[in-house]
């Protein structure tokens, strides 16, 4: 869907029109976008960017609360709909799903177009896609022709489609894999076919045997209807080096903020049953403070932070948070309690 | 340090300890076990900073001294020596050479200043109790602990002191185990503390039926001292729920079981109990019992039991490992199952004071 939650705040309020909107926490309570719509981001704002941030870029936005209940709403309407052709739909978040439509007699792009049709009928909602041979591929075309389009990528075309495209588009390059690959001078994945199995190993561990497939376009993973968000965690590599737990603790609040986000967009009803803190230091080693029972606060994070932090007393390059979920469905319902 | 030992002492005394050892852990030194030679005999030390775990052996120790191995690889080496008579000679930095017969070993390990001090016991409250006691009494109630880590004070034991009587309680929250010890000690050492899951799975591998265990509880921490091994453990910071409220004072319906024979059945019949509602049916008539389970799409099984019942005719659903699990722990041939309706919790008793309290699953119709 295309910027979902600005979407239907813009659908519902017609007034709001051709104007900058955004959705997500207040600035004077640190909050952080969820999502904007493209008339913000024409001026630099993005998801995920701190409120005072977006402000500073775009004055005029227009900021609003979330209300999940509809974005909830819709989004069990557009399943509805993408059930209707697939049993195979794996949802990302409310808004955004992988569909296996390899066992519809239609062609896979007039597919796509009747799907957004249904959804803009009964939602007034646009939507975009990506069609392709396997998830990665798909992911990546759904991109190109946003919003309220679609591109196709068939089998004979992946490998053309993949050697232009920039190494960053790939799903686990971040920033700093990015970097890396700069220095080695790789910008596209063309350029990072020419690498072996075994010095992309030698860079990257076992992720530079995926990226080896990856930058190929070859992707095995199924669509997984059921598949289950176990966690849900943000981390961030420093350029420098974190030498003290007050460093750390400014670095927390930020995460936190955004951890909070991702969980208002995309697990907003499920218990939480453990919260962590996860940190790499200078030297390459981690250490994970893992706790059951304590709420996603930034006070509980706070302690987990200084557990961590005083178990080396090293310079940390990583920080990560994070939260498990408990099993959506128990099994024995039947059971009934004694206490 | 330098120290000769015989495979059989020294393999003992590292499965005894070697379980508590973190296979996934972020300080490397709690990967190694403490060595500290000392007279004639050799203390083998771990912890994972909960749950620390301390054994010894005879040993001819030529040259005392400490050092720290790692735990695992030590025990998988120990293990595979081909001769009987093993020698350690530790250097200054740690570094072990292993011979027995015509092997030799060289281990690394790390200096045992790094080790983490068991806590210490000063001001500590003492009992004894028997290792028989205890460990009959874990067995009978140690199942029933929680999992469920968003639950943590139900994840496990509570050792309740009070009236000279050491009541142990374990309880998931739709069962509870409760056994009684007569024990005397002084009032002022009543207390209520919960040991957690991993120091009572290690206490049950470590008590026999011989002798005496010193429990000796600290604040926020307790010891078990079994003559040669000790165990400390942290206990559960928190409030254990208030289980005697869900203990029925009243009963209905009592009937006598053969324990092996019930156990039995419900096996048999368990085994068509569908995984998605996993229960099994208890069907009370005139001096009978039937006991059902089905599968839609799988099939069915009964079996019935010959029993002194009176009361009214009337089903109640259990989960079937919630009824065995107190029945393959106990040791007596007859129990007794109370029960008040299919809605109340039934209750498992013995002649001896223990109970079992278990939720019924709601039957659907």
């Amino acid at each position: 869907m295309d910027c979902f939650y600005a979407a239907i705040e813009v659908r519902d309020r017609p007034e709001l029109r051709g104007k900058p909107v955004g959705v997500g926490g207040a600035r004077d309570r640190r909050g952080v976008l969820t999502t904007c719509n493209y008339e913000a981001r024409k001026f630099g704002v993005r998801s995920a960017m701190p409120t005072f941030m977006a402000l500073q870029r775009c004055p005029k936005l227009i900021v609003l609360p979330t209300r999940f209940d509809v974005y909830r709403r819709e989004s069990a309407v557009i399943r509805g709909i993408l059930h209707r052709f697939t049993p195979l739909v794996e949802p990302l978040s409310l808004d955004e799903a992988y569909l296996d439509v390899t066992a519809h007699p239609g062609a896979p792009g007039a597919l796509a177009e009747v799907i957004r049709n249904l959804i803009f009928q009964k939602t007034k909602l646009t939507a975009s896609a990506g069609i392709g041979p396997n998830k990665l591929v798909a992911k990546i075309a759904s991109d190109l022709k946003k919003p309220n389009g679609q591109f196709e990528v068939k089998p004979n075309e992946v490998p053309e489609f993949m050697a232009a495209l920039p190494v960053r588009k790939i799903w686990g390059i971040g920033a700093v894999t990015e970097q890396k690959l700069v220095q080695l001078g790789i910008k596209t994945c063309s350029e990072l076919q020419r690498y072996s199995r075994l010095e992309l190993q030698k860079q990257f561990g076992r992720f530079g045997l995926e990226l080896y497939d990856l930058c190929r376009g070859i992707d095995e993973r199924p669509v997984e209807p059921q598949r289950e968000r176990k966690s849900l965690s943000t981390e961030e590599t420093f350029a420098i080096n974190l030498e003290t737990l007050a460093a750390c603790e400014e670095k927390l609040e930020e995460l936190f903020a955004e951890l909070m986000a991702d969980l208002a967009q995309k697990e907003n009803t499920r218990v939480v049953t453990k919260i962590f803190v996860k940190l790499k230091f200078a030297d390459f080693t981690r250490t994970t403070v893992e706790r059951a029972g304590l709420a996603p606060s930034l006070g509980e994070y706070r302690s987990l932070l200084a557990e961590a932090f005083a178990r080396t007393g090293k310079s940390v390059r990583l920080l990560g948070l994070g939260l498990r979920f408990a099993d959506v469905d128990p099994p024995d319902a039947a059971q009934l309690a004694l206490l | 340090m330098k120290f000769s030992v015989t495979k059989e002492k020294l393999l003992e005394c590292l499965q005894q300890v070697q379980n508590v050892v973190s296979t996934r852990t972020t300080l490397p030194i709690l990967s190694n076990v403490l060595l500290q030679a000392n007279g004639k005999e050799v203390r083998l030390t771990t912890t994972d900073l909960d749950v620390g775990v301390r054994g010894s052996f005879e040993a001819d120790v030529e040259k005392e001294g400490a050092t720290t191995l790692p735990a695992r690889r030590l025990f998988t080496i120990i293990r595979e020596l081909p001769s009987s008579e093993i020698q350690f000679d530790i250097d200054g930095k740690n570094a072990a050479s292993i011979r027995s017969g015509q092997s030799f070993f060289k281990i690394l390990g790390l200096p045992e200043e790094e080790f983490p001090p068991l806590p210490k016991f000063d001001d500590s409250k003492v009992v004894t109790i028997r290792q028989k006691d205890i460990r009959d009494g874990l067995r009978k109630t140690s199942y029933a602990i929680s999992t469920d880590e968003t639950r943590y004070v139900l994840n496990g034991v509570l050792f309740s002191f009070k009236d000279n009587k050491l009541t142990l309680v374990a309880t998931d929250g739709r069962r509870l185990a409760m056994l009684d010890i007569d024990l005397e000690f002084p009032r002022s050492h009543e207390a209520d503390i919960i040991v957690p899951t991993k120091a009572v799975t290690e206490l049950q591998r470590l008590l026999t039926d011989e002798g005496d265990v010193r429990v000796s509880v600290g604040s926020g921490q307790i010891a078990f001292d079994l003559n040669n091994t000790l165990l400390v453990s942290k206990l559960i910071e928190g409030n254990y729920p208030n289980y005697k409220q869900v203990i029925p004072g009243e009963m209905k319906e009592r009937v006598t079981l053969e324990r092996e024979t019930f156990l039995n059945s419900l096996r048999r019949v368990s085994l068509l109990a569908s995984d998605k509602s996993n229960s099994i049916k208890l069907n009370f008539t005139k001096n009978n019992i039937d006991i059902t389970a089905n599968t839609p799409e799988v099939g069915e099984a009964k079996e019935s039991l010959s029993v002194a019942y009176k009361g009214r005719e009337f089903s109640i659903a259990f989960n079937p490992e919630f009824l065995m699990a107190p029945l393959r722990n106990l040791t007596e041939d007859e129990i007794f199952l109370d029960l008040i309706d299919e809605m109340s919790p039934g209750v498992i008793k013995i002649q001896s004071p223990f109970l079992y309290v278990l939720m019924p699953m709601r039957i659907s119709s």
